[in-house]
């Protein structure tokens, strides 16, 4: 787990990454190495690298909990606890995110739901983490960030940017999406990245948005799978002011349908880390 | 060698160059067997053979051109039987490669699968060759309905498979009594991306502890299994075979576990059973705590000795065993657990340790022991057997519809106490049958349930024998000067004429006289009382003893009795049973007076139980 935990010096691996993609021109094996890309280069300004001792709650400094059931606008399952049986450190430098069929709370399965909301907030820059997702009918993992004047500026006026959210049935797809006003929940601007040889349950993979002022791109293992602009937008763009970040798992819900007999409990979404970058 | 890598590497550059694409050198290994991945996709794939299997209706299954998946040219068509079809009891059959495959570079067997009804399919897999099928893997009570679905088998361990001739088997029975048609298509092995990493199961995936783990006992690691996480983000278990697992005993000199999952502990200490599914540990461990040499008996069980075409034996090492499907049904509020344990190296025994009450259960093979006539059982316990501790045993029968319940159930308990029960002692328990009263049937035997106060239970030689009730000798002849004699029934001596052997008294003996072994003997059968009477009075005052020669093996009381006319009679007990071969009495004619008058003897009369044979019965001086 170390070994991986050196800092990233994000300037040479997109300088790599056009090296690859030099090479992929003559291979021409694998499509993605013909990626040309911006160079960007970035110095980390925000993280949690999760190295807590096993069992313990994440950094109430970085952290805060979104907690109960009600089905948070999309008919979710779950109950939202702050126990460390649905949110701890794994002891081995990452958070597991768990959720469980011990229900509680009237609520059948229980889940975390964790917020950077209060403490750390950004606009514009390099937004990653490296996560392993659960997987399973009705199990919806996602990392994703909301406007941080929601409580004044009420969803989706605030904007919201999904930066990877996944439906367990499908566990080698994710998405990618955007809610803003007039373009929110099944009118939302998105699209789907799928993996062609392998899982995201399985494998650790790195999902990350590069933000500036008039550009949101989406990556998934520094592979840009797609690039939202304004013009994009069937309303306004609502990204040039600070969001908060988000990991949670749902259980249930519209947007991935409901768990079956086949989903087996627990599931964890296991986060290496999440960082935040600023352009150089 | 070298030279060998040099025309491969020339050989990779070649390739390279020709696909434009980096392979691996050992992908230029050449492969021994064919890496076909198709089984039947619109027909049959290389040299396949079906076979049905056995039992089967043999014409269930057939290749259709129509109500094919997606309308591919052709599917495979299973007809499955009504039950009782004369066809067969069920659809099945395996399709195997004559020559082989190698499958190592696949992840999967997927088909598509559609049934005339909704339905769950008995079982289907692959790994069956109608040989050593080492590698069989098959999930169970596959879900089809009337639209076609996509059915993934994944592979345990696909690097075992380089030479898998079972390529595809499927076995179904009638639905509610109905037959049904499934029809299979686009079977192939795959190499499918979505299909998440395998993980090998045993002990169901749990990690249990046993303790009090005694020397020689042996356990099971339970069945092999494997799941995977299908690209639905469903897990699937497939049920395979220990070839395709390594297993491990952490402490070797505690517990030794064999290739196929047979723990045997060796000596007291802590060993944790784990297993490898290729590279990749298996889920699932047995712990076991070992305490060393427990308490045992010094000395095996004794052998029965019954022939063997009169028995019906469920555990013993003398006689082929009926299958049991279970020695401990660990039934709710049951604590008992059992080990198997060997004496002096040769005798089988049950152990029962912390036993309140044990199921043992054959209801797949009911036993019908109508013919038999005694239940036996050998037992030790190191426990207090003083009263009031006591041993129990029932029989449970099933009765015609071989389920429990149904009101066609019949059960007996029969309880054992001291003296039979013995402590550090092995006890024959010997019983008719027909002690248990309450058992009306025993044509389909299905429990026997042991209890009582003694924790812990050596049980050996559980059987069903049958005693022959009939002598398989003459009894012996006697050698009295014939002048001396008055005889009554004997083959030696001239019999007094005119006797009634079977007067009718209102008695329920079956009289009846046959020869054994050449010799007429007089036969009472379910004796309660039976008289004999003579043609007229007799003088015996002139002789001395009464003489008879009787043998019973099931008879717990047996008196005889002198009548003269009156009627006058007395009474004189023999002993029962007649212990080994006949038994001669002599009894002297004073037992009878003065009640009984000699000089005008008219009758005899027995009375008691069970069946009594009877030969020379005579005065004698």
């Amino acid at each position: 787990m170390k070994n991986i935990k050196t800092d990233f010096n994000i300037k040479i691996a997109l300088q790599s990454l056009l090296l690859i993609s030099a090479v992929g021109l003559f291979a021409s094996c694998k499509k993605e190495s013909k990626q040309t890309l911006p160079e960007r280069s970035y110095k980390l300004v925000w993280s949690d690298e999760f190295d807590g001792l096993e069992g313990t709650a994440p950094d109430d400094t970085n952290w805060t909990y979104d907690i109960g059931a009600g089905g948070w606008g999309n008919q979710e399952l779950q109950y939202y606890s702050s126990s460390t049986d649905n949110v701890s450190h794994d002891g081995f430098g990452n958070l597991k995110i768990t959720a469980t069929n011990k229900g509680t709370g009237g609520a059948p399965f229980t889940s975390a739901r964790i917020k950077t909301q209060g403490l750390f907030a950004k606009a514009y820059g390099r937004i990653e983490a490296r996560l392993k997702t659960p997987s399973g009918p009705g199990i919806w993992p996602a990392f994703w960030m909301l406007g941080e004047d929601i409580t004044t500026n009420p969803w989706p006026a605030c904007g919201e940017i999904d930066i990877m959210e996944l439906r367990g049935q499908e566990p080698y797809i994710i998405n990618g999406t955007l809610h803003g006003p007039g373009y929110s929940g099944g009118n939302s601007v998105t699209k789907a990245y799928t993996l062609t040889d392998g899982r995201f349950d399985t494998d650790y993979h790195i999902y990350a948005v590069e933000w500036g002022v008039d550009y949101i791109d989406f990556f998934v293992d520094d592979y840009l799978y797609n690039r939202l602009t304004p013009a994009d937008l069937a309303g306004d763009w609502v990204y040039n002011k600070p969001f908060f970040l988000i990991f949670n798992i749902a259980v249930g819900g519209t947007y991935v349908g409901f768990p079956t007999s086949g989903t087996s409990f627990p599931q964890s979404m296991v986060i290496d880390y999440v960082r935040v970058y600023d352009e150089q | 060698m070298k030279k060998n890598i040099n025309k491969q590497f020339i050989l990779l550059l070649l390739l390279v160059f020709a696909l434009g694409c980096k392979r691996e050198l050992s992908d230029l290994e050449p492969a021994t067997f064919p890496t076909t991945s198709a089984v039947f996709l619109d027909d049959f794939t290389g040299d396949l053979v079906y076979a049905a299997f056995g039992g089967s209706d043999v014409k269930a299954f057939q290749v259709v051109k129509e109500d094919t998946y997606g309308g591919s040219a052709a599917a495979m068509r299973f007809d499955v039987p009504d039950e009782n079809s004369p066809k067969g009891a069920f659809a099945g059959g395996a399709f195997f490669s004559k020559t082989g495959r190698d499958l190592s570079g696949y992840n999967a067997l997927t088909f598509y699968v559609r049934a005339s009804q909704a339905v769950n399919i008995g079982v289907v897999g692959f790994g069956n060759d109608f040989g050593e099928s080492k590698y069989v893997t098959s999930i169970s009570g596959v879900p089809a309905n009337t639209n076609w679905q996509k059915v993934i088998i994944p592979i345990p361990d696909a690097s075992k498979l380089t030479s898998e001739r079972g390529l595809f088997y499927i076995s179904a029975g009638a639905l509610n009594g109905r037959g049904y048609t499934i029809w299979v298509d686009e079977l192939q092995f795959e190499n499918l991306s979505n299909l998440s990493p395998i993980t090998g199961l045993i002990a169901f995936g749990k990690d249990s502890v046993i303790n009090g783990a005694e020397n020689e006992s042996t356990y099971s690691t339970g069945t092999f299994q494997a799941s995977a996480n299908l690209p639905s983000g469903i897990n699937q278990v497939v049920n395979t075979t220990a070839n395709f697992f390594t297993l491990t005993s952490s402490n070797a000199s505690v517990a030794s576990v064999s290739e196929n999952g047979l723990i045997t502990v060796l000596d007291s200490g802590k060993s944790v059973i784990t297993a490898k599914l290729g590279e990749n540990d298996a889920k699932g461990s047995i712990t076991i705590n070992g305490i060393g040499v427990g308490i045992k008996p010094a000395t095996i069980a004794p052998l029965p000795t019954y022939d063997a075409a009169n028995v019906i034996s469920m555990y013993s090492n003398v006689y082929p065993n009926e299958p049991i499907d279970t020695w401990n049904t660990h039934w709710l509020y049951s604590t008992a657990e059992n080990d198997f344990i060997k004496l002096a190296g040769t005798d089988d025994v049950i152990k029962y340790r912390n036993l309140n009450f044990v199921g043992i259960e054959f209801t797949s093979q009911p036993i019908d022991a109508t013919e038999m006539t005694n239940f036996r059982m050998n037992i030790w316990t190191p426990d207090p057997t003083n009263l009031p501790n006591n041993f129990k045993v029932l029989l449970v029968d099933f009765g015609a519809n071989g389920v429990y319940g149904g009101g066609d159930d019949a059960s007996s308990e029969l309880t054992f106490t001291s003296p039979l029960l013995v402590t550090n002692n092995w006890v024959t328990i010997d019983v008719p049958l027909s002690n248990f009263t309450t058992l009306t049937s025993r044509a389909h035997l299905a429990q026997l349930v042991l209890s009582g106060t003694l924790p812990t239970v050596f049980v050996d030689n559980v059987l069903f024998h049958k005693i022959s009730t009939e002598p398989t000798v003459a009894a012996p002849t006697p050698s009295y000067n014939s002048a001396d004699v008055l005889s009554i029934l004997s083959d030696t001596y001239t019999n007094l004429a005119g006797t009634d052997f079977n007067p009718n008294w209102g008695q329920a003996t079956v009289v009846s006289q046959k020869p054994i072994a050449g010799n007429n003997t007089l036969v009472y059968k379910g004796l309660n009382y039976q008289g004999t009477q003579f043609a007229s009075a007799q003088n015996v005052s002139d002789k001395t003893f009464l003489h008879l020669d009787y043998y019973t093996t099931n008879s717990t009381s047996l008196k005889v009795y002198l009548i003269s006319a009156g009627p006058k009679e007395v009474p004189f007990t023999l002993t029962v049973p007649s212990g080994t071969g006949w038994k001669s009495v002599d009894i002297p004619l004073t037992s009878f007076t003065p009640t009984v008058d000699l000089t005008k003897v008219i009758q005899m009369k027995f009375d008691g139980n069970g069946d009594i044979y009877l030969d020379n019965i005579l005065f004698r001086k």
